[in-house]
């Protein structure tokens, strides 16, 4: 079966900056992929190639097999929601029925419930909303198009709390009913884990670790205490370059790869430590932080996709040895 | 590719905006022409008008905005370029066709009245459009579509290439008119041009504004296939 998205080679270059970098991943469906990385790291553009809104420099971009570039048969199962959407001049209920002309699957009944939820005014015009409300109006479009590919690109900027959290529940709900291939751009990495099924993440145009969220919530744990105590439960273990330590005065947290084994556990309970495994954000800040090291060290190797696997595993062997 | 129902859709998306193509043009005509005839009835001779530019410049607004304030919510909903522009076409030749079948209407009720009541030219302008009624809607549609189209390549240079882009394009074509104007020197074509220019009929004039308007479709379509949002 071809995947969903297959992006091979994906470079784009913008007068001497490059914001994308020879990116390779697939995604297949249905399944909810998070992709993370910081301000600037080319997130918006991939999904912007994703949706033929941008054209490659070089490298190749298949939807269903196919290029999506002047493809309308492959763009009208495809819906791409952005953070900087620009609005024509016009209101909310146009917006929603405009989008109900072109999506196949369109279903004005979960837009008209979703657009109440948020409380979305269909007759105020478009660039009257709020921030947050813009985020919302977008949203809904996303989810009521029912896309087969369905990709938001921070999609809640200046969304409250309340409202983050009813678009979670739908996007969920929506899932579950109409399973489809969902690409979640966000910075709020903790606040989306629950959903995401695997984690993708890119730092400056490069694709730095593609993992399974299951797998990268042990990846790392954090054991803290008195510094004695620590030293003394870390004793037997290497003190490898890259550990991460943090001390203030007597007390000292430090980042070790893989879960504790029975037998260290135990131990640790006995010298009264903390042991927590790194939520997916910290785990994603301290893979950012290795990137740099590995770049610095060794250079990167080509293709993003085996860099991020090969790290992956070579964390993994450090964490048995 | 794109099929007649998604070229409907699109001219739909656009009129969703009305005030731009359709109230905001005919309210400012309407209002030109309350100026006109106001006019007209303090002085006693009869006055020609171009009040009707109004109707012709908001075409080339409409045009302009279709591609480049509406272009990037249009390639969100699941388009390919060439269906937004030939689509937006569309709205160009159904929207030139309804405006000239109005403006031929009042042109007619202008003639009957003998410039309403007052000797005003404003929808009958000497030259261009003051033969048969057909011929006034012809050059009326072509005209207006000239100019919608020629706003829709503005807006996508805009888009893709903003206020740097926009610059080199028009620079671009008052050089392109400038090295006309050299070549006819040149060439000592001046006495040519000038006969060409008196000879041509009013049909005449409106066939080679008609080719104008093919160009410019085919020049804005090939950029469009460029256009980034």
């Amino acid at each position: 079966m071809t995947a969903a998205i297959s992006v091979s080679g994906l470079t784009r270059h913008y007068r001497g900056h490059r914001a994308l970098d020879d990116v390779t991943i697939d995604i297949d469906g249905p399944s909810i992929t998070g992709l993370l990385g910081r301000n600037g790291a080319g997130k918006t553009t991939l999904l912007r190639m994703i949706a033929a809104q941008e054209l490659p420099s070089r490298g190749r971009v298949l939807v269903f097999g196919a290029n999506p570039l002047e493809n309308d048969a492959i763009l009208r199962r495809l819906v791409l929601i952005r953070e900087d959407q620009t609005f024509p001049d016009f209101k909310v209920r146009h917006a929603l029925k405009a989008a109900s002309w072109f999506y196949p699957n369109w279903d004005g009944d979960v837009a008209a419930t979703m657009a109440g939820e948020f409380d979305l005014p269909p007759d105020r015009a478009v660039k009257k909303l709020s921030r947050g409300m813009r985020s919302a109006l977008s949203i809904v479009i996303g989810l009521a198009a029912r896309a087969e590919i369905t990709l938001f690109d921070e999609p809640y900027a200046g969304l409250d709390a309340v409202a983050r959290q009813l678009f979670y529940d739908r996007l969920l709900a929506e899932y579950a009913e109409h399973p489809r291939t969902i690409l979640l751009s966000t910075h709020l990495v903790d606040e989306a884990a629950a959903l995401l099924e695997r984690v993708v993440m890119v730092d400056r145009g490069r694709v730095v670790l593609d993992a399974p969220t299951d797998e990268l919530r042990g990846a790392y744990t954090e054991v803290s205490g008195p510094v004695a105590a620590v030293a003394q439960l870390l004793a037997d273990r290497p003190d490898r370059p890259g550990q991460d330590r943090r001390r203030v005065a007597a007390h000292e947290s430090v980042v070790i790869a893989g879960p504790l084994g029975g037998a260290e556990l135990q131990r640790a309970r006995d010298l009264h430590l903390r042991v927590e495994p790194l939520s997916l954000q910290q785990v994603l800040i301290h893979a950012a932080g290795r990137s740099d090291d590995e770049s610095s060290d060794s250079g990167r190797s080509d293709s993003g996709r085996s860099e991020g696997e090969h790290s992956q595993s070579e964390r993994s062997e450090r964490a048995s040895a | 590719m794109t099929n007649w129902s998604t070229i409907v859709n699109v001219g739909r998306y656009h009129l969703t905006q009305r005030p731009v193509y359709l109230t905001v043009p005919w309210a400012l005509t309407v209002f030109s022409l309350l100026i006109n005839l106001i006019v007209s009835t303090a002085v006693p001779t009869s006055i020609h008008t171009a009040g009707l530019a109004t109707l012709y410049v908001w075409m080339f607004v409409g045009g302009l905005m279709a591609t480049h304030r509406s272009l990037p919510f249009g390639l969100a909903l699941g388009l390919s370029r060439r269906s937004y522009y030939l689509g937006t076409a569309g709205l160009a030749v159904a929207l030139s066709a309804a405006d000239a079948v109005a403006l031929t209407a009042l042109y007619a009720l202008e003639g009957a009245t003998g410039g309403w009541g007052v000797d005003l030219h404003f929808f009958r302008i000497s030259y261009l459009l003051d033969g048969p009624w057909y011929l006034t809607w012809l050059t009326s549609f072509v005209g207006l579509g000239l100019l919608f189209v020629y706003g829709m390549w503005f807006g996508i240079v805009y888009r893709r290439w903003n206020v740097t882009g926009l610059a080199v394009f028009i620079a671009g074509q008052a050089t392109l008119l400038l090295a006309g104007v050299l070549a006819a020197s040149w060439a000592d074509a001046w006495e040519a041009i000038g006969d060409f220019l008196t000879d041509l009929s009013a049909a005449g004039l409106t066939g080679v504004l008609a080719v104008a308007a093919a160009a410019l479709f085919v020049g804005g379509f090939t950029t469009m296939r460029r256009a980034t949002v």
